[in-house]
């Protein structure tokens, strides 16, 4: 019988990209693709595919809580986590909310296949510094690094987290209910509890809130060129 | 028409999303990869691509600077931003570097097809993900 592959990215060319290494490999199909973290949820109950792998930077939902809500639905899907970067708060992160692989896109093409391959064969996949940071805290405090040395627990709901990602995009709190299905109100409520428990004033607090914990992502230009030095008359 | 193309992007399975969709089109071929813009300027000097298709951000030097140097060595050759910035400011920059296409990441399974095939007929074609239409002159 074939290994399923739910595929979630919201480049559909890094979804061509990633079916056409995968379907390479005899055995195995990509049953479905989803271009954010709620399709992901949809189509994996829909689909019940074998191995999940989701991008980290998904607009509407990111792919930490979209792990965190598909183990919550049913802890025996098996994901992957697909980063652009491999700190150590993306790291703890991907680790707490139940991602079993961890795979850098840049090294993509080079790993995934032998995470997938783990996995099947009821294993775990990380990176080498995944499996660093992970013996650290076990040699530095004889437990793992995710009790130790983690940053505080997010004091967010998930739903919190869902408003505050929403939110950080640029969407109203009207255009937030009817994503979510909830009323205006229900939103500004949960709006000015997010407020109110970060201690933030504004929107702006919020979305470098959503950056720096990896609720959204941005890429930065590139640096300006380098302007001629001045030159002697 | 025969299209030969040089698709340059640091990460691999983007290359490989982006070779797929153009070796889609009947008679046009990925002739070569590159995942900077050195190796970029090396292999446009090499292989001589009639399209690059570039990223802007990557490692050792980027895609506006690579941009820069083929134009000057190779006037006849067109270029086509496929990137991650959904800027204006960002087009600008490309457009005056001398390249003649702009398409954001997220539009490229949609644009790039039509967009490398204007500026292969030293057309200009752009695209924001604003709702707006590309831009095709």
């Amino acid at each position: 019988m074939k290994l399923r592959i739910l595929l979630a990215d919201d480049h559909e060319i890094v979804r061509r990209g990633l079916r056409a290494l995968l379907e390479k490999h005899e055995g195995w199909e990509v049953c479905g693709e989803a271009s954010d973290g709620r399709e992901a949820i949809e189509k994996a109950l829909q689909l019940n595919p074998d191995v999940v792998i989701v991008d980290i930077g998904m607009p509407n939902l990111n792919g930490l809580d979209t792990t965190r809500q598909l183990l919550q639905h049913d802890p025996h899907f098996k994901v992957i986590v697909l980063t652009i970067t491999d700190s150590d708060q993306v790291i703890r992160e991907a680790l707490d909310a139940g991602a079993r692989g961890f795979v850098l896109k840049s090294d993509a093409a080079r790993d995934l296949v032998s995470a997938v391959e783990a996995l099947q064969n009821k294993r775990m996949f990380f990176t080498p510094r995944v499996n660093d940071l992970v013996l650290a805290g076990f040699l530095e405090k004889g437990q793992t690094v995710s009790r130790n040395e983690a940053p505080k627990l997010p004091t967010l709901t998930a739903r919190e987290r869902e408003i505050t990602q929403l939110l950080a995009e640029g969407n109203s709190s009207k255009e937030v209910a009817s994503l979510l299905n909830l009323s205006t109100k229900t939103v500004e409520t949960h709006r000015s509890n997010i407020m109110r428990k970060l201690s933030f004033h504004s929107i702006r607090d919020l979305v470098v809130y959503a950056i720096k914990n990896n609720l959204i992502q941005i890429e930065l230009p590139p640096p300006p060129k380098t302007p001629a030095g001045p030159t002697a008359a | 028409m025969t299209i030969r193309i040089l698709v340059v992007d640091d990460h691999s399975i983007v290359r490989q999303g982006l070779k797929t969709l153009l070796e889609g089109h009947s008679g046009w071929e990925v002739i070569g990869e590159a995942a900077d813009g050195a190796e970029a300027v090396e292999k446009a000097r090499n292989l001589s691509p009639d399209v690059m298709v570039l990223d802007v951000t990557m490692p050792r030097m980027n895609g506006l600077e690579a941009c820069r140097l083929i134009r000057r060595h190779s006037p006849d050759m067109e270029i086509l931003f496929v990137t991650q910035h959904d800027s204006p400011q960002m087009m600008r920059e490309a457009l005056e570097a001398g390249a003649r296409g702009y398409v954001v990441k997220s539009n490229a399974a949609r644009d790039l097809l039509a967009a490398v095939e204007a500026v292969s007929q030293h057309r200009v074609f752009t695209t924001l993900n604003d709702g707006s239409y590309p831009q095709v002159r």
